[in-house]
C-alpha cells in the first residue's frame, strides 16, 4: 500500500505543502534573515547583523511588555484552569440545568477577540467610572485585570469542555473502588480523577499558555497598550514597531523582536508539554 | 496510468493555485491608462473624496480608488499599505517631519502641471532643489463659541479679547451652569477620535510662542510656556459638561453632540468641523485661542497646512503619470474645485481656487484683513506620533488627577520627550 | 446520606444559575445598549436600561446594515471562512494520510516542521507573510484561503494525524487489494472514518478564521475587501468619530448568527472540541 501511495504523493501532499511553503515557510525564512537588516520592503533589505538585537535588548518598552505578558500568562494560566476544572467537576454531578449552564459558558469561546475587547471596555469603564476609579486609558491595573478577567471569560468554557471530557473517561470501577475503601470526596479526587485527567491538564495548560503568550486581538480592542504602552503586551508591541512608527530602522527592530518572541514561545511550550507529559499515566 | 493521474491532477492543483495569482493582474492596475489610489487622511471629508474620484473615473476613465485611513491609524495604514505591490500612488505626509520618513518614496514634483497651479513655495514642501509635497489646504482653527447662549449668558463674544477675559467670561458661566442649563466647554475628549485637538493643535501655541521668542533649535525644546499650556487645559478640563476624570473615554463625537444640542458654548476646533456643526451654524463663531503668551490684543487664529500630497515615487510610471493628471484635474477644472472648494469646504493654495462657503474661513479671512497676525502651524515639526502620544497620554493623566507631579509628567514628556524621539527619528 | 447530596446540588445548581446570569450579562448590556440613542451611551450609563427618553428603536441596527458595507463584509467573512475551512480539511486530511501511512525522512520531517508551525506566534511572519501574499496576488477573499490553509496547516495536519494513527489499517489494505486507487479508498473508506475528527478540526478553523482580524487586515486588499472585525475596527475611528450606537448593533448582528448556529449544532461543537483536545 506505501507504494501505491507513495505514486500519489503529489495529490496528497503537494497541494498542503504548497499552501505551506507560501504561508509559512518562505515567510519564516525571510523572516528570520531580516531580523539582521534594516528593511521597509523585502526588496530593500540591507544587511545591519546584530545591530536590531543590541537596540531591541535596550529598549525598555519591550522589556516591560515581556514582564507584562509573563505576568498576565501566569495569572490568566492558573485562573482559567482552576476554575475551568472546578466547573467540569460540577458538571459532571448530573446537577440540574447542567446542559444549559454547559451552554453558557461556552458561549463567548465563540466570539472574535476585537468585539469581546470592545464589549468589556464598556462594561470595565461603566464600573471604573461609577466607583471613581480612572478609567481603562489610565489605570494599568485595571488594564492588567481586565484583560485577565476578559481572556478567563473567553476561555473557560473551553477548557471546561476538555476537562469534562477527561472526566467522563475516568472510570466509574476506579472511582467506586475508591468510594468502598472509604475514600472521601476530596480524596477521590486528588488521587483518582487527578492523575487520570493529567493528559487533559496537559493539553489545557498548553492551550491556555500559547493563547495567553500570543495574545493580540483583546489586547488592541480593551486597551490598545494604554496608558503609555504599559499594558501592551508583546505581540501588540511587536505589532505597533512594526506599524506605528516611522522611519527606516523600526521594521528591523520589529522583525528581531519578532523572533526572539518565537523563540520564547517555542521553547516554553515545548518545556511545558515535556513536563506535563512526564506526569502522565496511561489509563 | 496511474502515475499519470497523479500528474495530470497534481498539475492542476498547482496551475489554480498558480493561476490564482496570475490572472488577478487584469483589473485595472496594469491598464495603459494607469490607475491612481488615494490614500486619504481626512476622514471628515471621506464622502467628498469618493465623490469626487468617482466623477474623475466617469470623466476619463481612469480608476481612481480613495481610500480613508480610520483616525489615528493613517501612519499604519501607510506602513502597511506601502508595503504592497498595488501600494498608493498618492499618499500624504504632515510636513518636513513626515517628508524625512518618506522622502524616498516622494516623486520629485518639479516642472508638473499642479505644481505650476501652485500659489508659491509657501505651500510647497522643497528640500534640495526638489519638490516633494505639495499643500492642498490651508485651514484655520481656534475656539469655536455660540453666540446665542453667550447672549444667554449675558455676555458677549467682544468682551473676549485676551486669555483672562476669556478666564472670567468661562468661570462666570461654569458657576451658573444649572441655572443655565449650559455648561462653558464641550468634553475635550482623550480619545482617538479627538485627542489630537489638544496633543497636537493646542500644544502647537506654546511650541509656536517659543519657537519666536527663544528660536528654534533642531533636536531640542525648552517648554517655556508650558504654564500657559497648564492654564488653558485647566480652563478647558475643569469648566465642561463632564467630569475631567472621564475625559480619557470621552470621543470627538461626544463633543460635537454636545455643541449641536446647546449643552456647552465653547469647543475648540477648526474650518474642518464646520459640516458637523452645520445644524447650529448660524449661532458659532471662531475666536483665537488665547494662552497668554505675546500680544493677545492682535493675535488671529492658528492657520497653516498639515496636509501635503506626495506622489509614490516607486509606483509605475504610467500610474505616477496617471496620478499627476487626476491632481491637476482636482485643482483646475471647474468639476474638481467646485469639489474641493465647495463640497469639501477646503481652502486650497491652487490658483483657480473659488471663494469659501464655510462661515469659519470666511470669519479667519476677515480677521486676516483685520490686521490680526495669524498663529502658524508649528506641530508639523513634533518629532514623533510617539512623542505626541505621550503628551496627550500625560494629559489625560494629569486631568484625572490635577497635582503638580502629574503636571510634571506633561512637561518631561514634553520637553525630554521630544529630546527623545528626536534622537530616535534622526539617528546619528 | 443520598438527601443531603441532593440538597448540596440544589446549592450548586443555584450558584451556577447565578454564574450563568452573570456570564451572559456582557453581551445583554451591548444589546440593550444598542437600542439606547447615541447621546445616552456614555461611560456613566452603560448600566442603565434604555428608557422611553434614550430608546432608539432599531435605528442603529438601520445605520449599521446600510452604511460602511456591513453586509458585504458578511460575505466576506462568510466566503472567507467557508473556502478556507473546507481547503483545510480537504487538503490536510489528505495530507495527513500520507505521512502517517507513508514512512520515512519525508513524512517525519513534515510533521515535525507542521507541529512547530502550531507554536509560531503570527507576529513572526506577520510582516513577510503579507509581502508574499501581496506579491503572488493572494489577497482576495476568494483565495486568500490559500494563506488560510498555509498557515493552518500545522494544527489541522497534527490533528488528523494523531487520529489516523490509531485507525487500523487493514481495512484500507484490503480496499487497496480490491483494485481501488489510493484516490478511491481514500474518499470512500478514510474520510467516512474521519468524520469527527473533521467536525472537530472544521469548527476549530472556523472560530479562528471568522474572528481572525489582523491576518485580513494585512493581507487583504482593503482597497476593496473588508471582514466583519475589521469592519467593527473601522467603527472606532473612521471618518473622525466613534459611533458607538452603530458598533453596538453592528457587534449584535455579528454575534447573532454566531449564536444560532452554535445552538443548532451545539451537541458536534462541544463533541468536536472534546474529541480534538484528547487527540490533540
Amino acid at each position: 500500500m506505501e507504494k501505491a501511495l507513495k505514486k500519489y504523493s503529489p495529490v496528497f501532499v503537494l497541494p498542503t505543502l504548497l499552501a505551506f511553503t507560501i504561508g509559512f515557510i518562505i515567510p519564516f525564512i525571510e523572516g528570520l534573515y531580516l531580523s539582521f537588516c534594516q528593511f521597509t520592503t523585502v526588496k530593500n533589505a540591507k544587511f545591519v547583523g546584530l545591530a536590531n538585537y543590541k537596540y531591541i535588548i535596550t529598549d525598555e518598552l519591550f522589556l516591560n511588555s515581556f514582564k507584562f505578558t509573563v505576568s498576565f500568562a501566569v495569572v490568566s494560566i492558573v485562573l482559567i484552569n482552576v476554575i475551568a476544572l472546578g466547573l467540569a467537576l460540577l458538571l459532571t454531578r448530573n446537577l440540574k440545568g447542567t446542559n444549559i449552564f454547559r451552554t453558557v459558558f461556552f458561549m463567548p469561546n465563540l466570539i472574535g477577540g476585537i468585539v469581546l475587547g470592545y464589549i468589556w471596555q464598556i462594561l470595565i469603564n461603566c464600573i471604573l467610572s461609577i466607583v471613581g476609579q480612572p478609567l481603562l486609558a489610565l489605570n494599568t491595573q485595571a488594564g492588567y485585570w481586565g484583560l485577565i478577567i476578559l481572556t478567563a471569560w473567553q476561555q473557560i468554557g473551553y477548557m471546561m469542555i476538555i476537562y469534562i471530557a477527561g472526566l467522563q473517561n475516568v472510570p466509574d470501577d476506579l472511582i467506586e473502588a475508591a468510594a468502598i475503601d472509604g475514600a472521601t470526596a476530596w480524596q477521590t479526587f486528588w488521587k483518582v480523577k487527578l492523575p487520570m485527567i493529567m493528559s487533559s491538564i496537559t493539553v489545557c495548560v498548553f492551550l491556555t499558555l500559547t493563547n495567553s503568550f500570543k495574545l493580540f486581538d483583546q489586547n488592541l480592542a480593551l486597551t490598545a497598550g494604554d496608558p503609555g504602552h504599559l499594558t501592551e503586551m508583546l505581540a501588540l508591541n511587536i505589532y505597533q514597531t512594526f506599524y506605528a512608527r516611522a522611519g527606516m530602522q523600526w521594521k528591523g527592530y520589529g522583525q528581531a523582536k519578532a523572533v526572539l518572541f518565537c523563540i520564547l514561545v517555542v521553547v516554553i511550550s515545548f518545556a511545558q508539554l515535556r513536563a506535563t507529559r512526564s506526569k502522565e499515566v496511561q489509563a | 496510468m496511474k502515475k499519470l493521474l497523479a500528474l495530470v491532477l497534481a498539475g492542476v492543483m498547482a496551475f489554480s493555485m498558480v493561476a490564482c495569482g496570475g490572472t488577478e493582474t487584469e483589473g485595472g492596475d496594469t491598464d495603459a491608462t494607469g490607475s491612481v489610489y488615494y490614500l486619504n487622511f481626512k476622514p471628515e471629508q471621506d464622502q467628498q473624496w469618493q465623490d469626487l474620484a468617482a466623477k474623475y473615473t466617469e470623466e476619463t476613465g481612469v480608476p481612481v480608488t480613495v481610500v480613508t485611513a480610520a483616525s489615528g491609524e493613517y501612519e499604519t495604514t501607510l506602513m502597511s499599505e506601502m508595503g504592497k505591490e498595488s501600494a498608493p500612488t498618492l499618499f500624504q505626509v504632515n510636513g518636513p517631519v513626515g517628508l524625512a520618513n518618506w522622502k524616498d518614496y516622494c516623486y520629485d514634483l518639479t516642472g508638473t502641471d499642479v505644481y505650476g497651479q501652485l500659489l508659491g513655495d509657501d505651500f510647497a514642501l522643497v528640500e534640495d532643489g526638489k519638490v516633494y509635497g505639495l499643500a492642498y489646504v490651508i485651514e484655520t482653527y481656534g475656539i469655536i463659541a455660540n453666540k446665542t447662549l453667550l447672549e444667554k449668558a449675558g455676555h458677549t463674544v467682544e468682551e473676549i479679547t485676551s486669555f483672562e477675559t476669556l478666564k472670567a467670561v468661562v468661570e462666570d458661566i461654569q458657576a451658573r451652569k444649572d441655572e443655565l442649563g449650559f455648561a462653558a466647554f464641550s468634553s475635550a475628549g482623550m480619545d482617538g477620535s479627538s485627542d489630537w485637538r489638544f496633543k497636537t493643535h493646542l500644544a502647537n501655541l506654546p511650541l509656536t510662542f517659543e519657537y519666536e521668542t527663544e528660536g528654534i533649535t533642531p533636536g531640542t525644546v525648552k517648554g517655556t510656556y508650558l504654564d500657559n499650556y497648564r492654564n488653558i487645559w485647566d480652563l478647558y478640563i475643569n469648566n465642561a459638561t463632564c467630569d475631567p476624570a472621564e475625559l480619557s473615554a470621552k470621543t470627538g463625537n461626544d463633543a460635537v453632540t454636545e455643541m449641536v444640542e446647546g449643552k456647552a458654548v465653547f469647543y475648540q476646533n477648526g474650518t474642518w468641523a464646520a459640516g458637523d456643526l452645520a445644524a447650529i451654524i448660524d449661532d458659532l463663531t471662531m475666536i483665537p485661542l488665547y494662552i497668554g503668551v505675546g500680544d493677545e490684543a492682535n493675535q488671529g487664529l492658528c492657520t497653516g497646512s498639515e496636509n501635503y500630497w506626495c506622489v509614490n515615487s516607486q509606483a509605475s510610471q504610467t500610474d505616477i503619470d496617471a496620478t499627476l493628471a487626476f491632481l491637476n484635474w482636482c485643482v483646475t477644472s471647474e468639476t474638481g474645485v467646485n469639489g474641493m472648494c465647495k463640497e469639501m469646504g477646503f481652502v486650497i493654495p491652487f490658483a483657480k481656487a473659488l471663494p469659501a462657503d464655510n462661515k469659519f474661513v470666511q470669519e479667519a479671512d476677515a480677521m486676516i484683513a483685520a490686521g490680526k497676525k495669524s498663529v502658524g502651524w508649528n506641530f508639523p515639526t513634533m518629532p514623533s506620533e510617539e512623542w505626541k502620544n505621550g503628551v496627550g497620554q500625560a494629559l489625560t493623566a494629569y486631568a484625572a488627577d490635577q497635582t503638580d507631579a502629574n503636571w510634571d509628567a506633561v512637561v518631561a514628556a514634553f520637553v525630554d520627550g521630544w529630546a527623545t524621539e528626536y534622537a530616535l527619528a534622526n539617528p546619528a | 446520606m443520598k438527601k443531603q447530596k441532593s440538597a448540596v446540588d440544589t446549592v450548586w445548581s443555584f450558584v451556577l444559575a447565578v454564574a450563568s446570569v452573570l456570564y451572559m450579562y456582557p453581551i445583554v448590556m451591548i444589546l440593550f445598549n444598542s437600542f439606547k440613542q447615541e447621546r445616552a451611551i456614555s461611560t456613566g450609563t452603560a448600566f442603565q436600561l434604555p428608557t422611553a427618553e434614550t430608546f432608539a428603536g432599531i435605528e442603529h441596527y438601520i445605520n449599521a446594515v446600510n452604511s460602511k458595507g456591513f453586509l458585504q463584509s458578511l460575505g466576506y467573512s462568510f466566503l472567507i471562512t467557508i473556502t478556507s475551512v473546507g481547503a483545510i480539511l480537504l487538503f490536510c486530511s489528505m495530507c495527513s494520510w500520507y505521512i502517517t501511512r507513508v514512512k520515512g525522512f519525508v513524512s517525519n520531517g513534515l510533521y515535525m516542521l507542521f507541529a512547530f508551525s502550531m507554536v509560531v506566534p503570527f507576529q513572526m511572519v506577520m510582516f513577510t507573510l503579507s509581502q508574499t501574499a501581496d506579491q503572488l496576488k493572494l489577497n482576495k477573499p476568494w483565495n486568500i484561503w490559500i494563506i488560510y490553509l498555509g498557515f493552518g496547516a500545522g494544527l489541522a495536519t497534527f490533528m488528523f494525524a494523531g487520529f489516523m494513527k490509531s485507525i487500523p489499517l487493514e481495512v484500507e489494505e484490503a480496499s487497496m487489494i480490491d483494485g481501488c486507487s489510493p484516490l478511491q479508498t481514500y474518499f470512500m473508506i478514510v474520510m467516512p472514518m474521519l468524520k469527527p475528527t473533521m467536525v472537530s478540526v472544521g469548527i476549530l478553523e472556523a472560530m479562528w478564521v471568522w474572528n481572525d482580524y489582523l491576518l485580513p487586515t494585512l493581507v487583504l486588499d482593503i482597497k476593496k475587501y473588508k471582514t466583519i472585525p475589521m469592519l467593527i475596527q473601522y467603527f472606532r475611528g473612521s471618518y473622525g468619530r466613534v459611533e458607538m450606537g452603530p458598533m453596538m448593533a453592528c457587534i449584535m448582528l455579528t454575534i447573532i448568527p454566531i449564536v444560532i448556529i452554535y445552538l443548532l449544532g451545539q451537541k458536534h461543537i462541544i463533541k468536536g472540541v472534546a474529541a480534538g483536545a484528547v487527540k490533540g
